[in-house]
């Protein structure tokens, strides 16, 4: 068994490090009612690069800690180039191996990312 | 307390299996699958019409279901008995072929907030579309021409009183139409059509240890006549001419096309195992461990049962939710108990979002539910694992 819930990813749940808003940023937002997730992303970009962002919003403990690392993972990357991530980096930067139902609530972040701009 | 899981052979390649999720869909017994297997091997045919032995064979068994399912929830007519799809496609038949029909605009239909969304948004639909006034869980009246209502509750357990509550609405109404969604309780407690008195009652083959793909809808005689099909095309029809057709008489009239045959003679053979077990033995042995189940919940102080935190009026079915910070979501519990413990619960909102909201629990619970072959030590397994679970959340 691989350990889902290990440390790094509890870490991030419990104490998220984007967790908040920016004013006067571009946001976008998404709802999974069935998993009763919900996320908004605030990001903040100059010459296309995302100089800073944040999150909003409530779900399970792998949907909430994977939007933060991801956020860590984004900033100071340009727009553009996020968009074009897949799911299995969200994987790597996890450093975990997702079940199917698991992998909605995982890649949930980068689905509202990609609605930016 | 009695072991029944030698009747199931999914235990003979997962021992360790702790099934806590029957609400979802229940395990299958041997003898079941051993009927299926008699009709694909000795009989497979289809039914109706075949001037051959092997076909009349098959019609026998598909008509003699038929006539068990009738005894079982103690129909006056095994014509009130037609088979469907399951739960869902029963209710969407109530709806469509005799709600759309028998009422007019303005009509009230009332549904309980408590409902399984294959009991709420058939009826949602109808009313939107038709003008019709659609409530939840208010007071019935004499505008209140149709009730549907759940006998258990798949989220809360709870066992309705629907035969007080259909005594009760049809003194204030008395042209009111009940229809009871019986899904979760058919496999699980007695029922008997004739002392509730609902006007329709569904339910599905797979909550009640039957084969997936079939379910029943009873309707009283006279309602039947009421109705129109909604589905057309092979065995429904009596004539078909270019230019018009008619019904067959009896409930083939609402079965067209080839029916679920295997599915429907394993229901058959669902009722058998039933009977040789006794709902009488079902009852007593989900009840002791339904009282264990809550005892030991209760315990947990992390942990909140939705609604009653009671054993009493209710069945094997309870739904759990944590609101202590940083603890996840049912999703992330379902996921632990799953994975390191082989105990298979549900997640999420269980087909009800609007009875979640009203609690205002809008992440969803984790849902244990009850079958016969669990035993104590199943429930002893989901502690362990939920023991766990607070292991994993509580901050260090």
């Amino acid at each position: 068994m691989d350990d889902l819930y290990k440390e790094i990813i509890l870490e991030h749940y419990q104490n998220p490090d984007h967790m908040g808003k920016i004013e006067g940023a571009i946001e976008a937002g998404e709802a999974n009612m069935t998993c009763g997730d919900s996320l908004k992303i605030y990001a903040k970009v100059e010459n296309g690069v995302i100089i800073d962002a944040k999150f909003e919003g409530g779900g399970c403990a792998i949907s909430m800690a994977a939007v933060d690392m991801l956020l860590d993972n984004v900033i100071g990357k340009k727009l553009t180039e996020v968009k074009k991530m897949s799911g299995v980096e969200i994987e790597k930067m996890m450093g975990v191996e997702l079940t199917p139902s698991r992998k909605k609530c995982a890649y949930l972040g980068l689905e509202v990312l990609k609605k930016l701009g | 307390m009695k072991n029944y899981k030698k009747y199931f052979l999914i235990f003979d390649k997962n021992a360790d299996l702790h099934y806590l999720d029957s609400g979802a869909t229940t395990l299958k017994p041997k003898m079941v699958l051993e009927k299926m297997m008699e009709y694909y091997t000795e009989y497979s045919a289809n039914i109706h019409r075949g001037l051959y032995p092997i076909s009349e064979k098959a019609t026998e068994e598909y008509e003699n279901t038929r006539q068990k399912v009738a005894d079982f929830i103690g129909a006056k007519y095994p014509g009130e008995i037609v088979f469907t799809s399951g739960t869902t496609d029963s209710l969407n038949l109530a709806a469509a072929g005799w709600a759309k029909r028998n009422l007019k605009a303005g009509d009230e239909v009332m549904v309980t907030i408590a409902e399984h969304h294959s009991n709420f948004v058939p009826w949602q639909q109808l009313a939107l579309k038709n003008n019709f006034k659609f409530v939840v869980s208010g007071e019935v009246t004499k505008k209140t021409k149709l009730l549907a209502i759940n006998h258990v509750s798949n989220v809360l357990g709870t066992v309705t009183p629907i035969k007080s509550i259909i005594k009760k609405a049809r003194e204030i109404s008395p042209e009111i139409c009940v229809v009871v969604d019986g899904a979760q309780a058919v496999g699980h407690m007695p029922v008997d059509m004739v002392d509730l008195d609902a006007d329709f009652y569904a339910f599905s083959g797979h909550k009640m240890y039957g084969p997936t793909g079939v379910g029943v809808l009873y309707g009283k005689a006279k309602r039947w006549l009421e109705m129109e099909p909604t589905r057309f095309g092979g065995g429904m029809i009596k004539t078909v001419s270019t230019t018009e057709s008619t019904w067959a008489d009896g409930p083939e009239k609402f079965e067209a096309g080839t029916p679920p045959i295997a599915e429907v003679i394993g229901l058959g053979a669902t009722i058998d195992f039933i009977k040789e077990i006794g709902r009488e033995n079902i009852v007593k042995h989900e009840k002791e461990l339904t009282d264990y189940l809550i005892e030991k919940i209760n315990k947990i102080e992390w942990l909140k049962i939705m609604g009653l935190g009671i054993s009493s009026g209710r069945l094997g079915v309870v739904s759990m939710y944590s609101e202590a910070p940083g603890m996840g979501t049912s999703h992330d519990m379902a996921d632990i108990l799953g994975r390191e413990f082989n105990v298979c619960v549900r997640a999420g909102h269980h087909c009800a979002m609007p009875l979640h909201t009203q609690f205002g629990v809008e992440t969803g619970t984790v849902r244990v539910s009850l079958g016969i072959y669990n035993t104590k030590e199943d429930v002893d397994e989901l502690i362990k694992g939920l023991e766990k679970v607070w292991m994993t959340f509580i901050k260090k």
